[in-house]
């Protein structure tokens, strides 16, 4: 498996360790990542807010670049998936628009054909049967023991007739793969709800309460961790963590995982070698839980 | 057989609510709003709902399915069985007070569009005939017109959900009807109010509206849509605003996101209230090291990208 | 007691545009069993007729002989000609208030071909024309909250009329079942229709005629019942509206073997016919077995059309037929039959909304009546497509008018307030304490029922007899009912019932006034009377109470223009 792997601005940044547990876990699978290092910013929603014609362009020439490849783009963030995804749709359903798309994106040398490639995040692609024959494979320490709650991350699921997510009320994906990896996967209401981060600057005491509201279901319904796909997710759920009220109020803390140090876990690796120190709320716990089952 | 799996409420007989089952064949082609008026009109007169044109078009029948705001009258009953399900669960619509069984209180909701002066302003004196509008002209407030205010965005909003000062996505969808309105002159005083917290800039993204609204309504859509209208009248002293051009900005520049920089330009260099709610998070990820590079690294070929900015005039 | 100059009972489009009249002055309470934005007047799909020329030249005088041969010249020509001349400058008042239109490429109001318009001359929004208007007049209503209290679900119960003179209405507060009596100057009613009576309708459930028969209660008789328009294209079994906007853009009808059979019945005008022709030619296929499969309905083909065409012009068309029985008419035909939609008759008013009681315009005062409850009669015995948003914005600004001029020169009059309200506590009390077998379901099936088999598109004195007596039947049964919920609280069983009572007495007067029709015009058809008869029923029906039978009196149709010629198509 080979694919052009979009890393989003996150992953290169404020959740470094997401990358690292990425490379790492993909490495040991035998995928194969080409970066698209002179792939942009996917506008995560908001330059759209100023441009939405913008975004579209910006994005087309993201795909022109995989298909000049031809490798399918591989996105290891909800939200660049979402972005990106909405893009296509946009551009993909009206003939015009793509040619006045493309119109402004010859001058870079990059056309964008449509069709020739598809756009899949990391757990999209492990939850292929594929990818799955491949995990069980390769696990060298399943997760017994674990209980993992997902958390999806919006833009990855809705809207779905842009996002192309198969059931957006009810997805299956993450918790498949907790049970592949020998983890337990915990279902609750929030798991396909709203971090609140896109608001932390505009409305904090609102965006704290998502994330408040999710962790502490998450919590009460018996999780070890959380696991996101989405590195936007990991911030405010994790970096956050400690100032949000409602958590504070009843004592709790949950360690957030990103999918791909979850993985990167049940193939062997130590917390460190992924990143895992890095995260504001402690791990520590998981490695005792996964010791007692060992 | 299916079971409805209803919740129940009425103040006048019992404090609390409760669910009651009733059991029964979906007949072929039933609509959800079908199978409630089967239990009504033969099981159980006293169950209470709203409803009335049954064809997707007065707004009456919303209510929560399965745990997400429908049409119960657009809405197939069988669908509502997934994966071998037998069961459907009915309840009232979220974030409002709730009368008795599926009834709720729309005085907010309703209080809210009231809000964002829902009326045509216009203070010329009209033309004798119609005043002009042009095809592109009415295409651009041709889906917001299609809502039918029927709550299912204001039931599921994630955002209302935790903060009831927020307009909500009926509102601003109906907002959006007038500001994109080419008939309409209080584009920018309208876009000025509704960038005040509880405004646009207060939605969280989570397009949950968009995937409830039966309509092409689809506030999520018609709030980025005031979005733009905000940014193009130039209303950009709000973190919401700076947030956006700091964004902009910085995948101008480099082609990526500069998350050093955004937080700080968002709240404003001047805004010392803001800039302090940041330092306790800030601090947090700099004593784990978990900063981005000090030195923001742009993409390659990035000149390509700034020429795609400047070709759209950004 | 609540005190408003004027009260409006509906808030359709009727309603509120009175009710936007009437606030220019005074003092107005605006009361709906729904909400505003929830009335029927929003399910109006294909448009609103005015002569504005915008496509093709286009005149008044085309617009008015098209509705009076339409009606099949029982139209009162006077008012008719009024209301063809107030079109125009109702649409671009409309437009100035913000209602959104869809446009020409010269930024006029869109206009499409209908039924029975020689011109192409409906102004709409897209497929949901009735809803644009609808949400216009709400905004406005809402921009003037100071001067209109609007009362969202309460129900009118009666009408309080004292020597001679309407003073206000009985009402109650669904949510929390307070009967409160309204004192008014005036009363306006735009209560709308009453399809419900009927098993396949397009109209919604608050169709029940409630207006209708609270005047009738009050000595106020019904004019036209017998005519009820039948839709050609409500969805099979089930009704739902599927606008004629779609053969206006181009939609064929085709039975079972594949054909447009409307050749063989209106070969000028085809699928474009007046819809009582059309409903007729469908129900006669259907009867003679050339429905699909066999089958009650027929087809409306739309695939020729493409899916760009249908997409602009008819989206909401396409997601009905999506949603409701998973058909997507870009791709299949959509079955169809002729469903209850529209009642040309009701209570009787002249041009300026005015309640008249009698042949000689003798007006009960205080008492207005608007939109599809009224009959002034512009539709006749048959009403044209996109003529109902006309009438009701046109007659609703005329009743409101009317009622602004009476009510500022009267004070309010004498009402006995306990005694009117006690009434209507007792007939509550009253349901509340049957304590019968009867199921009130079985009873509004049985009546819908044989509304539809015995007082459809095609009637005969046997089968009229038969239903009237099935009618009469069925309201002795109604009074041995039991309710399950006895309680205050948004008691929507009770509301059930109280219209089903409406409904019943409506279905008595529409199939007694059948009866007495021995002709076909318009939406009646006596296939016993095939032919229409102007020396013997050149004239309007009046049903009146008396002495709990239904009396029969006739009035004079009004012509002026417009000789009444052979109708052909």
């Amino acid at each position: 498996m080979k694919f052009a792997l979009f890393t989003g601005c996150v992953a290169k940044g404020a959740t470094r360790e997401l990358m690292l547990a990425t490379i790492k876990s993909a490495e040991a699978l035998g995928i194969d990542f080409v970066e698209m290092k002179s792939a942009a910013c996917c506008g995560a929603g908001v330059v759209s807010e100023k441009n939405p014609v913008l975004t579209d362009a910006i994005n087309a020439r993201t795909f022109a670049l995989a298909e000049e490849q031809n490798l399918d783009i591989i996105t290891i963030c909800s939200t660049c998936q979402g972005n990106l995804k909405k893009s296509e749709c946009h551009i993909d359903s009206d003939a015009e628009y793509k040619d006045k798309i493309n119109y402004v994106l010859k001058d870079g040398g990059h056309q964008y054909q449509g069709g020739k490639i598809k756009i899949k995040h990391f757990s999209n692609i492990l939850a292929t049967p594929e990818g799955k024959a491949l995990l069980k494979e390769k696990i060298k320490r399943p997760l017994t023991g674990l209980k993992a709650a997902g958390f999806y991350g919006c833009y990855i699921l809705r809207p779905s007739e842009l996002s192309e997510y198969e059931d957006p009320d009810n997805p299956k994906e993450l918790e498949e793969l907790f049970e592949i990896l020998g983890a337990t996967p915990v279902y609750y209401p929030s798991r396909i709800k709203c971090c609140g981060f896109p608001i932390i600057m505009m409305n904090k005491d609102a965006s704290h309460e998502l994330a408040g509201n999710a962790l502490v279901e998450a919590v009460e319904s018996g999780a070890d961790c959380v696991v996101t796909g989405c590195p936007l997710c990991h911030l405010s759920l994790d970096s956050y963590q400690p100032e949000i009220p409602s958590l504070q109020k009843k004592h709790y803390s949950i360690p957030i995982l990103h999918l791909p140090q979850l993985v990167a876990l049940a193939l062997g690796f130590s917390p460190e070698e992924i990143g895992m120190d890095k995260h504001i709320v402690s791990t520590a716990g998981l490695d005792k839980i996964l010791a007692q089952h060992a | 057989m299916a079971k409805f799996r209803i919740k129940r409420f009425n103040p006048e007989k019992q404090a609390d609510p409760y669910y009651e089952e009733f059991d029964f064949e979906i007949p072929e082609g039933a609509t959800l709003l079908d199978c409630l008026n089967h239990i009504k009109w033969n099981m159980d007169g006293a169950l209470t709902y709203r409803m009335s044109c049954r064809s997707a078009i007065c707004g009456s029948c919303a209510v929560k399915g399965n745990g997400h705001a429908l049409l119960a009258c657009q809405k197939q009953a069988a669908h509502l069985l997934k994966d071998g399900s037998d069961t459907i669960t009915i309840e009232p619509l979220g974030n409002m007070p709730v009368i008795k069984d599926l009834v709720t209180d729309f005085k907010q909701f309703w209080e809210k569009i009231d809000q964002v002066k829902p009326y045509l302003q216009n203070n010329e004196k009209p033309p004798a005939q119609e005043r002009e509008q042009s095809p592109q002209q009415f295409k651009k407030i041709d889906d917001a017109t299609t809502c039918i205010m029927c709550g299912a965005c204001y039931s599921d909003c994630q955002v209302l959900a935790v903060d009831n000062k927020f307009l909500g996505p009926a509102a601003l969808a109906k907002a959006q009807r007038f500001v994109g309105d080419s008939r309409d002159q209080a584009t920018r005083e309208r876009v000025k109010e509704l960038s005040k917290p509880g405004g646009m800039w207060d939605c969280t993204h989570c397009a949950e509206c968009v995937e409830r609204c039966p309509k092409p309504a689809e506030p999520f859509y018609r709030i980025k849509g005031l979005m733009e209208s905000a940014l193009k009248e130039g209303v950009t002293n709000n973190v919401g605003a700076r947030h956006a051009l700091s964004f902009v900005n910085s995948v101008k520049h480099s082609g990526r996101l500069n998350e050093n920089k955004i937080p700080i330009e968002s709240m404003g260099y001047f805004n010392i209230k803001g800039l302090l709610d940041l330092l306790p998070v800030g601090l947090r990820m700099l004593l784990k090291m978990k900063i981005p590079p000090i030195i923001h690294k742009p993409i390659d070929d990035v000149k390509d990208v700034q020429r795609i900015f400047e070709e759209f005039g950004e | 007691m609540i005190k408003h100059d004027v009260l409006i009972v509906g808030a359709g489009l009727a309603g509120m545009r009175a009710a936007l009249e009437v606030c220019k002055e005074l003092d107005v309470g605006l009361l709906t069993k729904v909400y505003p934005s929830r009335s029927h007047s929003g399910a109006a799909q294909g448009g609103i007729a005015a002569a504005l020329g915008n496509s093709e030249d286009d005149s008044w005088e085309e617009h008015m002989f098209d509705t009076v041969k339409g009606g099949d010249y029982l139209n009162d020509q006077d008012a008719v000609e009024e209301y063809v001349k107030a079109a125009p400058e109702v649409i671009y008042e409309l437009e100035h208030m913000g209602c959104a239109f869809s446009r020409t490429e010269d930024g006029k109001i869109a206009q499409r071909s209908f039924g029975g318009h020689s011109k192409p001359r409906a102004c709409f929004s897209a497929d949901r024309t009735g809803h644009a208007i609808l949400h216009a007049l709400h905004e406005q209503v809402l921009k003037h909250a100071k001067s209109i209290k609007v009362y969202s679900e309460w129900y009118m119960h009666q009408l309080v009329v004292e020597e001679g003179r309407c003073c206000g209405v009985v009402v109650s507060n669904i949510r929390t079942g307070e009967v409160e009596v309204i004192h008014a100057k005036a009363v306006i009613f735009a209560t709308g229709g009453y399809g419900r009576v009927f098993q396949i309708t397009t109209n919604a459930f608050a169709g029940t005629a409630d207006g209708a028969i609270a005047a009738f209660r009050a000595g106020v008789p019904l004019e036209d019942c017998e005519f009820v328009q039948f839709h050609p294209s409500g969805l099979y079994r089930q009704g739902i509206l599927f606008s004629e906007a779609a053969r206006g853009e181009g939609g064929y009808l085709l039975n079972g073997k594949g054909e447009r059979f409307m050749e063989q019945y209106a070969p000028s005008r085809m699928e474009l016919a007046p819809r009582d022709i059309v409903a007729r030619a469908e129900q006669s296929e259907i009867d003679a077995g050339r429905g699909v499969n066999g089958e009650d309905y027929i087809h409306l083909d739309l695939r020729h059309l493409g899916e760009a065409r249908i997409m602009e012009r008819l989206p909401q068309i396409r997601q009905l037929g999506i949603d409701f029985i998973g058909v997507d008419c870009v791709k299949d035909p959509l079955p169809i039959q002729p469903s209850a939609h529209y009642s040309m008759g009701g209570i009787p008013t002249d041009m300026f909304g005015q309640v008249i009681i009698d042949a000689d315009k003798t007006p009960l005062k205080g008492f207005f009546a608007a939109g599809e409850c009224a009959c002034v009669s512009v539709h006749g015995a048959n009403r044209l497509g996109t003529n109902s948003l006309l009438d009701a914005t046109v007659f609703g600004g005329r009743a409101g008018r009317t009622a602004l001029e009476y009510a500022k020169k009267v004070e309010f009059g004498k009402i006995n307030g306990s005694h009117e309200k006690a009434r209507v506590l007792d007939q509550i009390e009253e349901i509340f304490q049957r304590d019968g077998t009867e199921s009130y379901n079985q009873i509004r099936n049985e009546m819908k029922e044989v509304m539809m088999d015995k007082c459809g598109v095609f009637r005969d004195e046997e089968n009229l007899k038969s239903c009237i007596s099935t009618i009469q039947g069925l309201k002795e049964r109604y009074k041995k009912g039991k309710v399950t919920d006895k309680g205050q609280l948004f008691n929507s069983e009770l509301y059930e019932i109280v219209e089903l009572g409406n409904m019943l007495e409506m279905a008595e007067i529409i199939s007694t006034a059948a009866l007495a029709r021995q002709e076909s015009r318009g939406g009646h058809h006596r296939t016993d009377f095939p032919k229409r008869d102007d020396e013997n029923f050149l004239k309007h029906s009046l049903v009146y109470p008396k002495d709990g039978q239904l009396e029969l009196k006739y009035k004079p149709v009004v012509v002026t223009r417009y000789q009444p010629k052979e109708r052909t198509y």
